[in-house]
């Protein structure tokens, strides 16, 4: 690999951090705004469900998400602050359909600690201000002045240290705070304050309490008509007010979420650690509140936020969990739960390890991840690509052309299957034991090659061969009419839909001919210059049955025409550029916009907007799919029409967002498809493919297929076994009733197909999993699973004591071979010079396998290395060995074979506190650290001093923003070796918030030149919020901000392909390089992943 | 309450335990262990007391010293001298040492010496041979030379600085002077002291800020853009009733003390309309002149100790002022008010004629005080004493905490530099060699 990194998302964040409702898009649309830390996402509530509106990346990790109304206004404006102490509000442009920045800037201070309990931004509910609690000991005011605006910010100091939480009261003249804090004895109190915006101080507020229980974390503010405030703790929940004081006890519960059902604030729902939902009210008479009372509702993922959308629909955001829609029903089901979950998001986060495994054996990786915490665990199978599902499959050697037919005109499903070879057709049909035999069709041509066939209507059916069109009864399969190509003439290209068909014959002839009951009319001819290379009639408009625009591709000028049906008079010629014929058109909508589409015979693909009533094309835009011709047909799947471009690298293309998208089928090459939607074989597609036909479905048509595979417990190691096919994982189990000390801690074997637990060992008690893999030794044939354990025992700060253990799969069990007790815990383990490589609390230690008198192995301790904090991440590569300590960065140590020892080489002198390391490649290392930064390190054996060869030198720095719990070598995409991406050496990595996300190692040509493009790119995409890219993608830690370097920003890089025309053309011209080539460099690396 | 190191590693990694609130829970933890250290000596070369000590702030790595022998020593702290593998307890000499034998070498006992914040390529030495010199530290020769009034107690510089390269220095002279490394000359001085200048530090939330501490008791703070003092500390100003409830602020106001009211009534210079919160400043942006130009004669001669201010040090965020004085005295100050805190620090006794090098905890909540022959630790929200670390055969002159890797270092009469560190497990010690298998293997 190199110095010189590409890193892009494959999976974007799913762990949803905040959300809010309101009436954001418009003053009569109820919105749900979600954040999930880097990107916020808005959905309408439609009686359909939740639409998505928008989906953006915020230039910063959100801290703060909240929707307020400013005086005077009819709908909500958006307030978010970010980790890095940058705010904004947005409003949104309906017009657009944009976001618009209102205000922005930056709140970070010189003085001041940053919080430890997290930032919190609260806007006061009168809209006076905006109060912010960034950094221990201070209380950051932004007043709003009477039009709305907001005016400078102050800092008003607050004596007390450790806040927990601070809210806005309602029904203050004057604006209050309330603030929960833990004094230096942990007691809990809370306190209120009136903010003196004239003065700039706070003013010690109307009431206060001390005392409270000992877990009060979460303040809740009641509105008007009651007012107060609810302190939610882990025994209690109190209410607070001037003039009331009323508290329940509540089942020990940490309640993570809250949301407001009601705008008079009488009722709560609130959510805890363990996905329990419950409802707190609060009673009262009138104004006055004269209790409280909860009640458990059901069970939900483990709430981050709770959003009350309406009619008792809830939104659920998780961390740790999938997200959901649920609704809350006033009867309970039969196991007492009034939760339904009618949706779920996906979320792959926490992913706190994966494995990269290629388990059909395709050449393609899949990565499998431990995701989620607690209940919510599971592992997660992300593949990139469509996958077809086998059904069946007949070996057929040189398939020419395939097309369904059906039996009627009004059968719901096809009959038959035609064939067409070099010199005959075949025509297959499901029989009554559902298999697909070989029947007639007498009224058809058996004994040539079909060109085209179609179902036509009055319970007919085409068929075009290189001399006739033949019109046959679908009932009676008797030939009803035929028309013949004239005379020295024969059809070269021909399509049809059910009242139509157009063909071509040499010499550029274009013949149309419409469809009656019986009859084949031939209504229009007209010459072309050329010849004609493809043709299509696909019905775009109201008519599902008749198409007034004909799509042709011609030879010699290299042209796409529109023509008009049914007078064949020319509407639109364009001209594609170039040497490579069309070789495949198609007319095509896709949400609402049409298109035509055009393959050429080199594999790539033009795409256009179609005015279906002028014929004009616009926006042109070319793909390359792949090297050889391409045919492209039409499919449905989940009543939505896709695209399917059959060629050597088969692709679905689909519409998102209205914007066109290319997802890869994993399939080697396919020559043909159509779909085949029979009664046995319902949603089906038929592929010919390599001598074979296969009948199979495809997956749901988006770019990464995620299967899940709910554990009930928390996964935190995974690795495969390519000789057992099996997977380990360590993982434990936590009793909720008991508390969090009570966990059980297994390592368990699972079928790499089926994903079931086959076989399990309990870990001690105290006995915890830190690691696992797979591995062999020296002199031993074998294969086995090696566990590093630590005993996590309550009285101590760090293990002192710990274990390896060696299994061995037998019979699909786990069997324990060998164990060697260690003295702390094993951090990580390596298969190392075939022998074992462990990280045990401060040291390096390496055990080599020794065969024992009785024939038995046990690992026996040969060397070790002293010196770090805690050895928590290491990677070996031959005789290196690569440290990521808790946090003293990256250091180089080797192992000399002929002394056995292990020796510091180099070390990283910066205080980062590492969260990841990956060997690139002999001389460069990927740490990730604390602060969700990226960096790189080089080795400098060519130093001229010790200190220059002892120092790792570091060569790239990278703010990605995200917690990164793991690195791995490997591919979500099927690497080709033609292809220019193929050659490029890519790690994965997988983060706390579910990204999922590729690092590429670029040649320095490709890295300038995508470089320029990135800062070319930032002039003209603005970030949401007017938040600075360039600011965002900075290292940045205690320590130090130094600008991104040698680390590309692929996901800005790729929004080049989003761009419309006119800023795709300014681009271009800044960096004097054309459109199309842009699109294609920058369409290669979205291969990456 | 310190939960178990590897469950927080475990909750950093599912996001339970945000990532920043980790690192500063194992620093705490860390800290709370501190020791002297069972795997880390520094050798000292010096023949005379250990006056300053000081880690560069760009990697964390090298430590600088100066002794009264009129040498200064650099060691890496992080790399030991000999490396061996299986030693348990690592070595590190100097790697550089600047003593008499050196031609440019100081005449008379070096009392500080820090490093150019901006990199380790320079270093500067203040010596009671009137000298503050700068030092090319690959060369270790001279490059710059200023000449002072008297012996130099303090030299500083600001690790914010990012446009001036002024050494601050406090000699036996009333005026403290900035001397410009970028030009070769002072390039002011700053007078209201009534003495000499005991101990300089600059701020660490503005790069103009300056604190001197003088033999007068006076605490001065000082924006170096402005002539004169801005704000002077007085012991008589506290933090007691700052804030009233609504109700009984007037009642304050009244009963707080004589000298208050006179201050502020004069302050008030004829609008007199409403009583202002006492000292408080506008909080954005540096301190505000607010009592400068004619600071009142009052202020002018208020005084933080009795006798003189040996030691300064402002907190890490900025907030809050510690300092020490020959009274024998701990006090910690609230900058923005310039009130004392009035945390009371279990009785200590201090040297008292000698300035003396303070250190606080990055997240301050230790402070680690020289007190005679030990380091005093305490709690700085308490003023409880938290340990008392002792080591030192004479009196303790100068502390550095290392941030980065949470360990002090102390210096002293004793000529020792001593190594304070979080305790490693003494399993870690007991190595597991092949010798001890055998002994498993054969039983």
């Amino acid at each position: 690999m190199s110095i010189w990194n590409y890193v892009v998302t494959a999976h974007k964040p799913t762990n949803v951090t905040h959300s809010c409702v309101g009436n954001f898009t418009s003053p009569q649309d109820l919105n749900l705004i979600i954040a999930k830390c880097t990107r916020i996402e808005i959905h309408l509530l439609s009686p359909q469900g939740l639409q998505p509106i928008l989906d953006v990346p915020i230039y910063g990790r959100i801290a703060t998400l909240e929707l307020f109304r400013p005086h005077g206004e009819a709908q909500d404006y958006l307030f978010i602050a970010t980790e890095r102490y940058k705010f904004c509000v947005l409003q949104w442009d309906s017009e657009t359909a944009e976001l618009v920045t209102r205000a922005m800037g930056d709140v970070s201070d010189r003085i001041g600690r940053p919080t430890d309990n997290g930032q919190i931004g609260i806007i006061d509910p009168d809209c006076r201000l905006i109060g912010l609690h960034l950094y221990d000991g201070l209380f950051k005011v932004i007043p709003f002045d009477n039009k709305g605006q907001l005016k400078e910010a102050f800092n008003i100091r607050l004596e007390e240290l450790q806040v927990l939480d601070i809210k806005f009261l309602y029904g203050c003249s004057k604006p209050t705070i309330v603030v929960l804090y833990q004094d230096n004895k942990d007691a809990r109190h809370v306190k209120t304050y009136e903010v003196a915006l004239k003065d700039k101080d706070f003013v010690e507020g109307p009431w206060s309490q001390n005392n409270l229980d000992n877990g009060a974390d979460l303040l809740i503010p009641v509105p008007p008509p009651l007012c107060g405030v609810l302190i939610i703790g882990e025994e209690t929940i109190v209410y607070c007010s001037a003039n009331a004081f009323k508290a329940i006890p509540i089942r020990s519960s940490i309640t993570k979420a809250y949301g407001r059902v009601d705008p008079d604030g009488s009722r709560y729902l609130l959510g805890d650690h363990t996905g329990l939902l419950s409802l707190l009210v609060i009673t009262h008479e009138k104004e006055k509140v004269t209790g409280l009372k909860i009640e458990p509702l059901g069970e939900t993922s483990i709430a981050s936020t709770i959003s009350y959308l309406d009619n008792a629909f809830v939104y659920i955001g998780s961390s740790y969990g999938d997200s959901q829609l649920i609704k809350l029903n006033l009867q309970p089901d039969a196991k007492g739960s009034y939760v339904e979950v009618l949706e779920r998001y996906v979320n792959l986060g926490p992913i706190v390890d994966f494995c990269v495994v290629d388990l059909e054996r395709q050449g393609q990786g899949q990565v499998v991840t431990c995701s989620g915490a607690y209940k919510d665990g599971s592992l997660r199978v992300v593949r990139n690509g469509i996958g077809i599902n086998e059904q069946a499959s007949v070996e057929l050697q040189g398939i020419k052309g395939m097309w369904s037919l059906r039996s009627s005109t009004d059968d719901p499903f096809d009959t038959f299957l035609v064939v067409s070879f070099i010199s005959e057709t075949r025509i297959l049909a499901m029989n009554l034991e559902d298999e697909l035999e070989e029947t007639e069709i007498e009224g058809f041509c058996s004994q040539v090659q079909t060109l085209f066939c179609h179902d036509a209507v009055h319970n007919q059916l085409v068929q075009v061969t290189s001399s006739s069109v033949r019109l046959v009864s679908s009932t009676t399969r008797e030939l009803r009419n035929e028309w013949h190509a004239p005379t020295g003439y024969s059809v070269n290209v021909a399509t049809a839909n059910s009242t139509q068909v157009l063909l071509a014959t040499g010499g550029g002839h274009l013949v149309y001919l419409e469809i009656g009951d019986g009859i084949l009319q031939e209504v229009k001819h007209a010459q072309l210059e050329y010849e004609i290379s493809c043709l299509d009639i696909n019905p775009i408009g109201e008519n599902p049955n008749h198409s007034h625009l004909a799509a042709v591709g011609m030879w010699t000028d290299i042209s796409v025409r529109i023509f008009s049906l049914p007078d064949l008079n020319l509407i639109t010629k364009e001209q594609l550029g170039g040497e490579i014929i069309p070789r495949s058109v198609l007319l095509c909508a896709f949400e609402g916009i049409s298109y035509l589409l055009c393959a050429l015979g080199d594999g790539h693909l033009l795409n256009f907007m179609l005015n279906t009533s002028t014929g004009e094309l616009t926006d042109r835009k070319k793909v390359s799919l792949g090297t050889q011709p391409i045919t492209l047909r039409t499919f449905s799947s989940k009543n939505t029409t896709h695209v399917f471009a059959a060629s050597d690298r088969p692709t679905v293309i689909y519409s998102s967002n209205k914007k066109l998208l290319y997802s890869n089928v994993n399939l080697k090459e396919v020559s043909h498809m159509c779909p085949f939607n029979s009664a046995a074989f319902p949603d089906s597609l038929a592929i010919a493919k390599e001598g074979e036909l296969t009948i199979g479905t495809i997956d749901d048509i988006q770019k990464l297929h995620i299967r899940s595979i709910p554990l009930g417990e928390h996964a935190r190691r995974i690795c495969h076994q390519e000789q057992s096919r099996t997977f380990a994982i360590c993982s434990l189990k936590y009793n909720p009733t008991s508390g969090e000390e009570s966990e059980m801690h297994f390592v368990r074997l699972l079928d790499d197909q089926t994903f079931e637990f086959i076989s399990t060992y309990s870990l001690d008690t105290y006995e915890y999993g830190c690691f696992i893999i797979s591995c062999s030794f020296s002199d031993d044939n074998n294969v086995y699973y090696c566990v590093g354990t630590a005993y996590v025992l309550p009285e101590e700060n760090e293990p002192t004591k710990g274990r390896i253990l060696v299994f061995t799969v037998e019979d699909g069990k786990l069997q324990l071979i060998a164990e060697k007790e260690t003295k702390g815990a094993v951090y990580c383990l390596n298969a190392f010079n075939g022998k074992l490589l462990a990280a045990i609390n401060q040291k390096i230690q390496l055990y080599k396998w020794v065969l024992r008198d009785d024939g038995t192995h046990e690992l026996q301790s040969e060397c070790g290395h002293h010196g770090h904090i805690l050895a928590l991440y290491v990677q070996t590569r031959g005789d290196f060995i690569v440290v990521g300590d808790l946090m003293k960065s990256i250091s180089l140590l080797i192992y000399k074979h002929e002394e056995g020892a292990i020796e510091e080489r180099a070390r990283d002198y910066n205080a980062n506190w590492m969260s990841a390391v990956e060997i690139l490649d002999d001389d460069i290392y990927l740490g990730s650290e604390n602060s969700f930064n990226l960096f790189t390190v080089r080795k400098n054996s060519e130093g001229a001093t010790d200190e220059e060869r002892g120092r790792l030198e570091v060569v790239g720095e990278y703010h990605l923003g995200e917690f990164i719990n793991r690195f791995r070598h490997g591919s979500l995409v099927m690497r080709l070796p033609d292809s220019d991406v193929g050659q490029i050496p890519t790690v994965i990595f997988g983060t706390i918030n579910g990204v999922i996300g590729v690092i590429a190692s670029l040649p320095h040509e490709q890295y300038v030149f995508l470089e320029k493009l990135q800062s070319n790119l930032r002039k003209v995409i603005k970030g949401v919020g007017g938040l600075s890219h360039e600011q965002w993608r900075s290292f940045n830690n205690e320590k130090k901000t130094v600008e991104a370097r040698n680390f590309l920003d692929g996901d800005l890089i790729e929004s080049f392909l989003d761009l419309n025309r006119g800023k795709m053309d300014e681009i271009s011209k800044a960096m004097d390089v054309s459109v199309e080539e842009l699109c294609k460099r920058v369409e290669e690396l979205t291969r990456l992943h | 309450m310190h939960t178990h190191m590897w469950k927080q590693i475990r909750d950093r990694e599912t996001g339970k335990l945000h990532a920043n609130h980790f690192s500063n829970r194992v620093k705490s933890n860390r800290i709370s262990q501190l020791q002297l250290s069972n795997h880390k000596d520094i050798i000292s070369p010096h023949k005379g007391a250990i006056n300053s000590l000081q880690i560069d702030s760009t990697e964390g790595r090298y430590l600088l010293s100066a002794a009264s022998d009129a040498s200064v020593a650099v060691y890496d702290v992080q790399r030991p001298t000999v490396s061996e593998a299986a030693a348990a307890i690592s070595k590190h000499t100097s790697i550089l040492v600047v003593d008499k034998q050196h031609q440019h070498a100081h005449k008379y006992a070096v009392s500080t010496a820090i490093w150019y914040p901006i990199d380790t390529g320079l270093f500067v030495t203040g010596s009671y041979d009137h000298h503050v010199n700068v030092w090319d530290t690959n060369t270790t020769q001279v490059v710059v030379n200023f000449k002072m009034p008297g012996k130099v107690h303090r030299i500083a510089m600001s690790n914010l600085s990012t446009s001036h390269m002024l050494i601050a220095t406090g000699t036996e002279d009333v005026q403290v002077r900035l001397c410009d490394i970028a030009s070769g000359a002072f390039a002011h001085t700053l007078s209201g002291h009534r003495d000499g200048i005991m101990t300089v530090e600059w701020s660490n939330s503005s790069e103009w800020v300056l604190v001197t501490g003088g033999c007068d008791g006076a605490i001065r703070f000082w924006d170096i853009r402005r002539a004169g003092c801005f704000q002077v500390l007085d012991q008589s100003r506290t933090q007691l009733g700052r804030r009233p409830p609504i109700l009984k602020r007037s009642m304050i106001t009244k009963d707080s003390s004589t000298k208050l009211r006179a201050a502020q009534k004069k302050h008030a210079n004829g609008s007199g309309s409403r009583q202002l919160p006492i000292g408080r400043v506008p909080s954005k942006g540096p301190m505000k002149q607010r009592l400068h130009p004619g600071m009142l004669s009052t202020q002018d001669r208020a005084t933080a100790h009795y006798g003189a201010v040996t030691g300064l040090k402002d907190t890490e965020d900025g907030m809050y002022l510690l300092s020490a004085g020959s009274d024998s005295r701990l006090r910690l100050w609230d900058i923005e008010s310039g009130c004392d805190t009035l945390v009371n620090f279990e009785t200590v006794r201090l040297q008292i004629n000698k300035p003396l090098q303070l250190a606080t905890t990055q997240d301050s909540t230790l402070v680690f005080i020289p007190c005679m022959r030990s380091v005093k630790v305490f709690d700085m929200w308490s003023g409880n004493t938290y340990s008392i670390l002792r080591g030192h055969y004479e009196c303790v002159n100068s502390c550095w905490f290392n941030q980065q890797d949470q360990e002090l270092y102390t210096g002293g009469n004793d000529r020792q530099i001593l190594v304070w560190s979080p305790a490693r497990s003494i399993a870690d010690e007991m190595d597991e060699g092949p010798a001890e298998d055998q002994d498993n293997w054969s039983s």
